[in-house]
């Protein structure tokens, strides 16, 4: 990291202030996601109390989206486009968001690795140079402690259930960590201009900080963390992702497509 | 899965007193934390505590929830 704060985007050189966008939306488009999935668990979920906190950190996620895309305004972009009328594929979310939770155990593995990655890339950010990041993300990170406690709680009693349970378990983490790994710490050059410039960690020290936290989660099922690889097959380095995007379904909820006539920001 | 009850206890401001705000039902002490931290959420809570309702001995009633839940020995 270099010693010097970046007050705004614009003090950045172009090929800086480009990466950081991608970062920036990558980090609101997860977060709009994220809470898209937990959403869809408030009712079915194992208990009524689950259900609640599954509402109360669907609510975390949409106000911690809602912060960052309104960082967007120090790129010269409009929140209020970026957040209503984009298309599936201008979203910079990770693909394992890209399809609802079928099962609680997606859920639980989705709430480990995706959400695990996603707050390995804001202590990156919080730590860095970006001054707006280093006053916004930490409030997030502190509500995410929660997100956290709950995600390895649900995942070692179902680690510690039925051979079903497992199975289901550990099937949906290998499904989702390849490709969430390309996303949270991109090989890319966009990427290594963020840590050359200070702005966040390098991608290595990123996914270490992501290891240390969910590694011994995950070595619960026998899931070795630090052999897993990414995959980064058809990688959109303009997106920071794999091809394609989230359902409709999902684009239709986070624009607010059904009610856009009632729209009144 | 067992859940347990847990009785969920806050205070708003530092100095007043922990109060008994309602109840959980979680599988275990760490699922406890969240759901009552995520339940009870109306407000901005200084503190906020747990107790597995069979923790707690009961003193002068031998009817009612924290009767039913205390541990044989210690029921009155």
């Amino acid at each position: 990291m270099s010693g010097g704060t970046v007050e705004t985007a614009a003090d950045l050189p172009p090929e800086a202030r480009e990466a950081l966008r991608r970062l920036v939306i990558a980090l609101a488009d997860a977060k709009r996601l994220m809470g898209i999935r937990y959403s869809d668990w408030l009712l079915g979920a194992p208990s009524i109390e689950t259900g609640i906190a599954a509402s109360s950190m669907a609510q975390d996620e949409w106000g911690h989206a809602r912060l960052l895309y309104a960082m967007l305004k120090a790129f010269d972009m409009d929140p209020v486009q970026v957040e209503h009328e984009r298309p599936s594929d201008e979203y910079c979310s990770p693909d394992a968001l890209d399809r609802p939770f079928e099962d609680w155990a997606e859920v639980v593995a989705g709430c480990v690795v995706i959400d695990g990655a996603i707050s390995a890339c804001l202590r990156s950010f919080a730590g860095g140079s970006y001054e707006p990041a280093r006053s916004r993300v930490p409030k997030m990170l502190a509500e995410e402690e929660f997100h956290w406690d709950m995600a390895a709680a649900w995942y070692h009693r179902l680690a510690n259930a039925s051979e079903e349970a497992r199975t289901l378990l550990r099937d949906a983490t290998l499904e989702m960590l390849p490709s969430t790994l390309a996303w949270m710490a991109p090989d890319d050059s966009a990427a290594n201009v963020l840590s050359d410039a200070g702005l966040t960690d390098s991608p290595g020290a990123i996914r270490s900080s992501f290891e240390a936290v969910v590694g011994p989660v995950l070595a619960e099922l026998e899931v070795d963390l630090s052999t897993a690889e990414a995959r980064s097959e058809g990688w959109d380095a303009s997106r920071g992702r794999g091809p394609g995007g989230p359902d409709d379904d999902a684009i239709e909820r986070a624009r607010g497509d059904r009610n856009r006539m009632l729209f009144v920001e | 899965m067992h859940e347990a009850v847990y009785e969920v206890f806050a205070r708003k401001e530092r100095g007043e007193p922990l109060r008994h705000i309602g109840y959980i039902d979680a599988i275990d002490d760490a699922l406890a934390r969240v759901y009552a931290w995520k339940t009870y959420d109306e407000e901005r809570w200084f503190e906020m505590c747990v107790v597995p309702r069979s923790s707690i001995i009961p003193v002068n009633r031998t009817d009612g929830p924290f009767a039913a839940a205390a541990p044989r020995e210690e029921r009155p």
